[in-house]
């Protein structure tokens, strides 16, 4: 069976849509079949990272119920040059939508997160998909809860900074632990010249793992290559040789040994 | 033995295996509400009834596991639970109990079996 993976972090910026749909394209060139879903109510981006109009109903639709999941999927595959199988899932970008969004009750969030958790049957039993990667907003939020609820995995994205590194510490403590969840951590835009040597590098992935008592899956340093792109590139789809590719490539295979 | 017990003794068995199944569910239930109220960990009129997220993760761990279960099965017995969590049946019926009287949870009987879901 296929893994559920939520892609979240303590802050914004740290790098998750960048990673979950790094990690999209690394697994569909790899021949698998992969979705992934943003998440992000309050601020979607994947419409415009993946530059759709959006489809005939929203993620949005199918948490209130008015449509089924397959109403909402975009298949881009002809698109992700690549051998395998890849749909995406857009958040209505809208202000109305997300105005609603932030207003929804307890109740509701309670349903949505039925809906959620009947995605591992509908995607990963129905449509065969081997991994379906849900793009969370930062922080203690309903979706992000929500999302990490049904996932089987937490990829958890940290910046140097020392706020993020706290927070991560307590979302470890006080949300993955008590929900029982596999996590791994990701470390960006790490400064490189801590990286320069494999002393230097073996050094930084035990402080790190040492600061959150979890594994460190990678240390990726701050390349400005992915900073000058701006969000407009997938660099494990347009330039798979980059270094930066490299990385995501080697999480994606350390992801399936989990 | 079998004379004292009428013509059709395993029906009247039945009927007995099937009251002291009753008992026990409710046994289990009141030693429960008897630790919690030990601990004071709940004000029962002052809950909410939805089981959301923020509401699981307010919950005790031992009450968690078994909620969350339960939003992933959907409907289940307290059997179907425990074989998910790993957990003796007994503790899996208490816990569930436990939860229906904190009003986030309702259950239904049919037949024996007793099913026990999230309202939407």
């Amino acid at each position: 069976m296929g893994k559920i993976i939520a892609v979240h972090s303590y802050k914004g910026g740290t790098g998750k849509t960048l990673f979950s749909v790094n990690l999209a394209a690394a697994y569909a060139r790899q021949d698998k079949k992969v979705c992934v879903l943003d998440m992000d109510f309050r601020a979607p981006s994947l419409h415009s990272i993946y530059g759709l109009d959006g489809s005939e109903y929203w993620l949005n639709d199918y948490l209130n119920g008015a449509c089924e999941i397959n109403k909402v999927l975009i298949d881009y595959t002809s698109q992700c040059k690549c051998d395998g199988t890849m749909f995406i899932g857009l958040a209505n970008p809208t202000t109305e939508a997300l105005r609603d969004m932030s207003s929804k009750d307890r109740k509701w969030e309670m349903r949505a997160l039925g809906r959620l958790l009947s995605l591992k049957h509908a995607l990963l039993n129905d449509m065969e998909l081997d991994y379906l990667l849900f793009d969370t907003s930062p922080g203690l939020q309903y979706s992000s809860i929500n999302a990490i609820v049904s996932a089987d995995l937490v990829l958890v994205v940290s910046t140097m900074d020392a706020s993020d590194i706290q927070g991560t510490k307590r979302m470890t403590h006080e949300l993955y632990d008590l929900f029982e969840k596999k996590t791994g951590i990701l470390m960006n835009k790490v400064p490189i010249e801590f990286l320069a040597t494999p002393v230097e590098r073996e050094s930084v992935y035990k402080r790190f793992e040492n600061t959150h008592t979890l594994p460190v899956l990678k240390v990726i340093p701050c390349y400005c290559d992915v900073l000058r792109a701006g969000g407009t590139k997938i660099f494990t789809r347009d330039e798979p040789k980059h270094p930066f590719s490299k990385h995501v490539e080697e999480i994606a295979t350390k992801i399936e040994r989990i | 033995m079998s004379k004292s017990l009428g013509k059709n003794p395993t029906v009247l068995l039945d009927k007995i295996r099937k009251s002291l199944d009753k008992l026990n569910e409710k046994m289990e239930v009141f030693i429960e509400l008897q630790k919690q109220e030990r601990k004071q960990d709940f004000v029962m009129q002052d809950l909410p009834e939805a089981l959301d997220v923020m509401t699981l993760l307010s919950l005790p761990d031992h009450l968690r596991k078994t909620a969350v279960t339960i939003c992933k099965l959907g409907r289940a017995t307290a059997e179907e639970v425990a074989e998910q969590t790993k957990r003796a049946r007994a503790v899996e019926s208490g816990y569930l109990n436990q939860l229906v009287l904190m009003g986030y949870l309702k259950k239904e009987r049919k037949g024996r079996k007793a099913y026990f879901f999230v309202e939407k």
